[in-house]
């Protein structure tokens, strides 16, 4: 076993009088964490995710952080009283239901979702809490992870859930022959073998007993709550794929409510309730998601047509349609999704710091954002770390200098300005054209000409990584460390930049090692200010994201990766 | 006559097998690239190489080509990766949910088309013949992607009587028909009406209709018996190539309102890179279109003595 050093734990320096009465005990960083958020160095939302970190329960939390209420598993708050029972239909693409551990679409894995569940969840406003694990210790350097899983939760085929399940799952995501993403998302369990094949560490998981499970991993990972929660990480039964093929719609065992009654790939998937939730009341008989196809015009209409309840996400373009429609509510939730105009810092001009620098002085992010997304979001400062990042540090705010882009220029061996070509596959709808197309005249004043390069979304995914210049799109992370080390640490497979500073990976490992919020906040602020400086990403703007649901449809929150989590949602008129 | 049907057999075969070999080696010319498609984007280079060999993909392109067309013939497509199930339980029912589609539609709009072609070609010039033809050119110069919006935007969103998409989820239901056949109808009947049009002003400026006007006969008997027969042979072969659009074409159509169809699972397909559906509809589509165009083609040519005895 590696020598590890947990936390160790003072009762006596911070304990509620709640929990004292619980018999609980708390970790000695909470102290000073609550000094912080009482003196306002940190906000409630860092608060909440860091109490989180050191496992602190959701309630009790929110309880230390003063917010009433809070959003703990299995009890709704809203201010009506919910009404068990009903349908709800939602309008999402319906796909293959085989294996958790390889979903490559986040529809696969929300209905899954249902069925087979996480350690962790991140809720819809970005704080990560314990769910199959009731509680985690990280060791001082972060490399040692503990967590602790709830005790009297039954598989719907009557195992026990144990800690033989989670090491079962986890090992079966580091094998490469499963062919799972998490193989990278989990790279701190992971190293190649003598022919090269990445594949994880022998000791990596380490069951401690039925109910607590140890990570021991090469370097520190502050993120590993947050990744438990990623799309592809359910937690499967100790058999799949072992005593039973690993395909959910044939072997429905999860721990969750519900079974998958029917899943027929591109129209329709039946979810019903079969048993009583572990963590509480789930007011929803049945969950029918129907496929509409990719024409975001047709789950609109359903929506119109009270064919459906909710849809997947309401397209940017039909806002002002929906909002129209007197039985319809529209939710938002503010999100790190992204589209980042990276440089491919190793092809030729882009290779040119003062060209790349010159580019983003031309940026106008305010107006791209009203105009090619009409002000929904907030503006983004070309080092992908977002202000709802508990982690973000806040940076002199960036302008638009046309006399500097041209100095830039001058300098860049360009004194009589350049064509360059970006290349776009409107991955996630037609405002990346119009953000492409206002750049463009936002540059031209520089003599920087730039020539929109069109092309369909999955001729895009097929250069995205290659495209000398090409504007990708990001989907949220909860934290900005987890987005920063998947796209622009050295070698690592996202990073389309081909981003290689050594400075940059030292100061982000130095951010990823540190559990100190505020202490973080200031190493990331040298990663921000590195990838401003570097100009890789001119970066216009972060997304908010939206849901148009049926008013009948109770409880509903959106989530930042449009994850489905019901567990509150009720029919009015059920 | 049945020299000219051979050889207009023959040719089709050829065209078949040329057209399936130009898709075979699109979708199947790199191995690796169907490993992968197979595989998943996470698949490592060696599960890739394994696949490869497993599955012979090691071997000539023209013997894989050979041993592809054996299976078409066998009736085994392949395996869809996104649907996980044998292409040949996707395709047959997508391919009949576009023939009811296709049916529906053809009768409606033939009906519509003919109708109307004839009113206008009765009289050319007539305030009649004017409406018809500004009518037609309207609707047919409307593509489906912009007539469906429309059509949503007044029957769904406006009125409300509607359902707003034709996915069926449910079973059948003969009212999400409604809007896709709309839009088709209206798109595809212009085009047949103006060339049902323009064949019967011909037809009636010819000296057998005029010789009948002058012998007093009734008009309605004019044109149902001696001016509808000639009329409708130019008319035929833009009917059948209607055919081929209605099968292969109206991807925009099922796409709009998520209809089940040949065309959204065709373009579902080549979005998503499932290669083994993208060759099975690729080669069912060039399969009616030139099956129509043959049978257009001896049609006309059994229709039209002229063309016959050439």
């Amino acid at each position: 076993m590696k020598d590890r050093k947990v936390l160790s734990r003072d009762p006596r320096r911070y304990t509620l009088p709640s929990e004292r009465a619980l018999g609980a005990d708390t970790h000695s960083y909470l102290p000073e964490l609550c000094d912080q958020l009482q003196t306002g160095k940190i906000n409630r939302r860092d608060f909440l995710r860091q109490a989180a970190l050191l496992g602190v329960a959701a309630g009790t939390a929110y309880a230390m952080a003063g917010v009433p209420g809070g959003d703990v598993i299995g009890s709704a708050k809203a201010e009506e009283t919910p009404k068990a029972g009903g349908v709800l239909k939602v309008s999402q693409r319906v796909q293959a239901m085989d294996d958790p551990a390889i979903f490559d679409w986040v529809e696969r894995s929300n209905v899954a979702r249902f069925m087979v569940e996480h350690l962790s969840r991140t809720r819809s406003d970005n704080i990560t809490v314990p769910y199959l694990a009731e509680k985690w210790e990280a060791s001082d350097d972060l490399s040692t992870w503990v967590f602790h899983l709830r005790q009297g939760i039954t598989w719907s085929n009557g195992d026990a859930f144990t800690a033989a399940d989670v090491a079962h799952t986890v090992s079966r995501w580091l094998d490469p022959a499963v062919g799972s993403s998490n193989l990278g998302l989990f790279g701190a369990m992971v190293e190649a073998d003598s022919e090269g094949v990445k594949r994880g560490i022998a000791n990596a998981i380490e069951v401690i007993d039925d109910h607590t499970i140890q990570f021991n991993l090469k370097q520190p990972d502050l993120a590993m709550p947050e990744k438990f929660y990623n799309y592809p990480t359910a937690i499967v039964h100790r058999g799949f794929g072992v005593d039973y093929d690993a395909d959910l719609a044939a072997n429905p065992i999860g721990t969750g409510p519900f079974e998958l009654v029917r899943n027929d790939v591109g129209e329709a998937a039946i979810l019903r309730r079969a048993r009583d939730w572990w963590a509480g009341p789930f007011y929803l008989d049945e969950i029918h998601y129907y496929d509409h196809g990719e024409d975001t015009n047709a789950w609109v209409a359903a929506l119109a047509s009270q064919q459906v309840d909710m849809i997947y996400r309401l397209p940017s373009d039909a806002h002002e349609s929906v909002a129209a429609l007197p039985f319809v509510d529209i939710h938002s939730v503010t999100t790190a999704q992204t589209a980042v105009m990276r440089f491919r810092v190793t092809e030729a001009p882009f290779d040119n710091l003062k060209l790349r620098q010159a580019v983003a002085a031309c940026m106008d992010h305010a107006e791209l954002l009203e105009k090619s997304f009409q002000g929904r979001g907030q503006i983004a400062e070309n080092h992908h770390v977002c202000p709802i990042h508990p982690e973000y540090a806040e940076l002199p705010p960036l302008t638009r200098d046309i006399d500097k882009a041209k100095a830039l220029l001058a300098e860049a061996g360009y004194p009589d300005g350049i064509t360059i070509e970006i290349a776009n596959g409107d991955t996630e709808g037609p405002w990346m054209t119009a953000a492409c197309a206002i750049f463009k005249n936002q540059a031209a004043p520089a003599g920087i000409n730039i020539e929109i390069n069109k092309m369909p979304a999955n001729q895009y995914w097929e250069v995205w990584d290659k495209a000398p210049w090409g504007y990708t799109a990001w989907t949220h992370r909860p934290l900005g460390t987890m987005v920063l080390g998947l796209a622009y640490r050295a070698g690592v497979p996202w990073n389309e930049c081909a981003y290689d500073n050594p400075a940059f990976d030292a100061a982000l490992d130095d951010a990823d090692g540190t559990f100190d919020v505020n202490e973080r906040k200031k190493k990331m602020a040298v990663c921000q200010k590195i990838l401003q400086d570097d100009a890789i990403i001119p970066q216009p703007f972060w997304r908010s994201v939206y849901k148009a649901a049926n008013k009948r449809v109770k409880g509903l929150k959106v989530h930042p990766t449009l994850y489905h989590q019901f567990h509150e949602v009720w029919l009015d008129d059920a | 006559m049945i020299q000219l049907i051979v050889r207009r057999i023959g040719m089709m075969i050829l065209i078949l097998l040329v057209v399936a070999l130009l898709l075979f080696l699109i979708n199947e010319g790199d191995p690796t690239l169907v490993a992968r498609s197979v595989l998943g984007p996470y698949a490592q280079p060696e599960q890739l190489n394994a696949w490869v060999i497993e599955n012979g993909y090691d071997r000539s392109v023209i013997v894989r080509y050979f041993e592809w067309i054996g299976r078409i013939f066998a009736g085994d497509l392949g395996y869809s990766v996104i649907y996980k199930r044998p292409v040949n339980e996707i395709f047959w029912d997508r391919l009949g949910n576009t023939g009811i589609l296709a049916g529906i539609t053809f009768v409606i709009m033939v009906l519509i088309a003919l109708t109307l072609g004839v009113l206008a070609g009765m009289k050319e010039g007539s305030p009649q013949d004017r409406a018809i033809s500004v009518f037609s050119i309207i609707t047919t110069s409307i593509p489906e992607y912009a007539s469906a919006v429309f059509l949503v935007g007044i029957f769904v969103f406006w009125l409300g009587i509607l359902p707003g998409t034709s996915s069926m989820t449910s079973g059948f239901d003969p009212v999400q028909m409604i809007l896709p056949v709309l839009v088709l109808t209206l798109y595809g009947f212009g085009y047949i009406a103006r060339m049902t049009r323009a064949s019967m002003a011909e037809v009636m400026t010819t000296p057998y209709i005029r010789t009948a006007v002058l012998k007093g006969l009734p008009y309605r008997h004019i044109i149902l018996k001696h001016a509808l027969r000639n009329a409708l042979i130019a008319p035929f072969t833009v009917i059948m190539l209607q055919i081929n659009w209605l099968l292969s074409g109206v991807v925009v159509t099922e796409f709009a309102f998520g209809y089940k169809g040949f065309g959204a699972l065709l373009l579902e397909a080549a979005l998503r890179r499932d290669i083994f559906v993208i060759e099975a509809c690729g080669t069912a589509a060039v399969f009616v279109a030139v099956f129509t165009q043959t049978v257009g083609d001896l049609g006309y040519t059994y229709l039209n003595p002229r063309i016959r005895f050439k």
